[in-house]
């Protein structure tokens, strides 16, 4: 009877203890659905959502804030897009770094933070990566959330052994979730499908005439430090190339195979005829060779396993014991955008979409990406 | 439809490790099941 009367007061407490339990890891997770806040600079004109262009997007985890910077001059229109991988953290932070610094004088620049918005409430499984990285700024740390390159499943399950995507391609199932997999999209597809059909719509309704989407790869993926074009952007893309060489950049040109279809630097160009660019920088925190993964590897972007793979000249990237911080890789890619922009003026006088207050390069790798961010309130 | 099944299917579960976890004796044992029911409970209140 005592020991019943035992065991039963224990089981009490293993109930308190799971009410516990549910308590702490339940509000760690309801904090992955809230984005983190955006401080808009003074230049922003307005802030749309994606599914202001396509209603169907309202109200689901697809829906994503779009950022407009209008010049007080007429001139072209770009479109830069962080976020499609959300394991890609460099891409998220160039546009929030632009989003809070920038103001527009000439054309319009829209920005979408967080492209797979639905990527970003969730984390690889079996990865072991944190949930959050954090950014010193002047007075403080900001937390961005570290996501997945895929879809959260909760929002679109289950995949099909084999995707036959909207271009008609077939990849491996797990694809369907992948947005760069899933241009033009299709209005009454899967939810994926359906946020590449809204970027699809934006750049249809706002007349885009380049667009840039920023990515990161993995040091021992070959297509790195690489601007990856449509054929229709090769002009711009080859005289942004000279000019981040000319600045010190180890970057080359990929054309956007014909064959492999899906990706935004494909079908951009093929189904709304824009000029159509991704950027690529080396990330070790989303590589297979890393070691334990962490919120200093994200930034610091030190890793010995990476460091000791370029030694032995299994990377297509030098991979010294300095690493490569995530303020190169944003500067990177702020440079890589100013270049191509320039480019378009330079080709295209009617085209010309001016920039100002953009983080300097130089500035952004000597002070770090916290410099140039709000401070968090 | 489905999501309805699904979430009785983890109800059904979450009752029967409730149960289960009463019917033990030993503290480690009820400590584990105590564990499995949270994510039982985590899905069936929190994953939408």
């Amino acid at each position: 009877m005592k020991g019943i009367k035992s065991s039963t007061c224990s089981a009490v407490l293993s109930l308190i203890m799971t009410g516990v339990l549910c308590f702490f890891s339940g509000r760690s997770f309801k904090t992955m659905h809230r984005p983190e806040p955006i401080y808009p600079s003074a230049g922003l004109t307005a802030k749309h959502w994606l599914s202001d262009y396509f209603p169907p997007l309202k109200n689901t985890h697809g829906d994503t804030e779009v950022y407009v910077f209008q010049g007080t001059e007429k001139g072209g229109n770009a479109l830069v897009l962080g976020g499609t991988h959300p394991n890609e953290p460099a891409g998220m932070i160039t546009a929030v770094l632009l989003i809070e610094n920038i103001r527009a004088k000439r054309g319009r620049i829209f920005i979408v933070p967080r492209a797979n918005a639905s990527g970003f409430t969730h984390s690889d499984p079996q990865e072991g990566n944190p949930q959050r990285f954090a950014i010193p700024t002047t007075l403080g740390q900001r937390l961005f959330r570290l996501g997945s390159r895929l879809t959260n499943p909760v929002d679109q399950w289950p995949d099909p052994a084999v995707y036959v995507n909207p271009a008609g391609q077939t990849l491996s199932g797990n694809e369907v979730r992948n947005l760069n997999r899933c241009y033009p999209g299709r209005p009454n597809g899967l939810l994926t499908e359906k946020i590449a059909f809204g970027i699809m719509e934006l750049i249809r309704k706002e007349r885009i005439d380049i667009g840039v989407d920023i990515h990161e790869s993995a040091p021992e993926y070959p297509v790195i430090n690489a601007i990856v074009f449509h054929e229709n952007s090769s002009e711009i893309a080859a005289l942004a190339l000279l000019e981040l060489q000319a600045q010190g950049f180890d970057i080359r040109l990929e054309a956007s195979p014909v064959n492999l279809r899906g990706l935004s630097h494909r079908e951009w160009g093929d189904h709304a005829g824009i000029k159509a660019i991704l950027l690529e920088t080396p990330n070790a925190s989303h590589g297979r060779l890393k070691g334990k993964p962490s919120s200093s590897l994200i930034v610091e972007g030190k890793d010995k396993f990476y460091t000791r793979a370029s030694r032995l000249g299994w990377l297509f990237v030098p991979y010294g014991e300095e690493g490569i911080p995530l303020s190169s890789r944003v500067a990177q890619h702020l440079a890589g955008l100013r270049a191509l922009l320039e480019a378009l003026a330079e080709t295209e006088p009617d085209k010309v979409i001016e920039v100002e207050d953009m983080p300097p390069t130089a500035e952004v790798q000597k002070k770090g990406v916290g410099a140039f961010l709000h401070p968090p309130t | 439809m489905l999501r309805i099944f699904y979430l009785l299917i983890v109800l059904y579960l979450s009752l029967h490790l409730f149960w289960h976890l009463f019917r033990q004796r030993k503290f480690w044992d009820q400590a584990g099941t105590a564990i499995v029911l949270t994510l039982f409970l985590l899905r069936l209140f929190l994953v939408k």
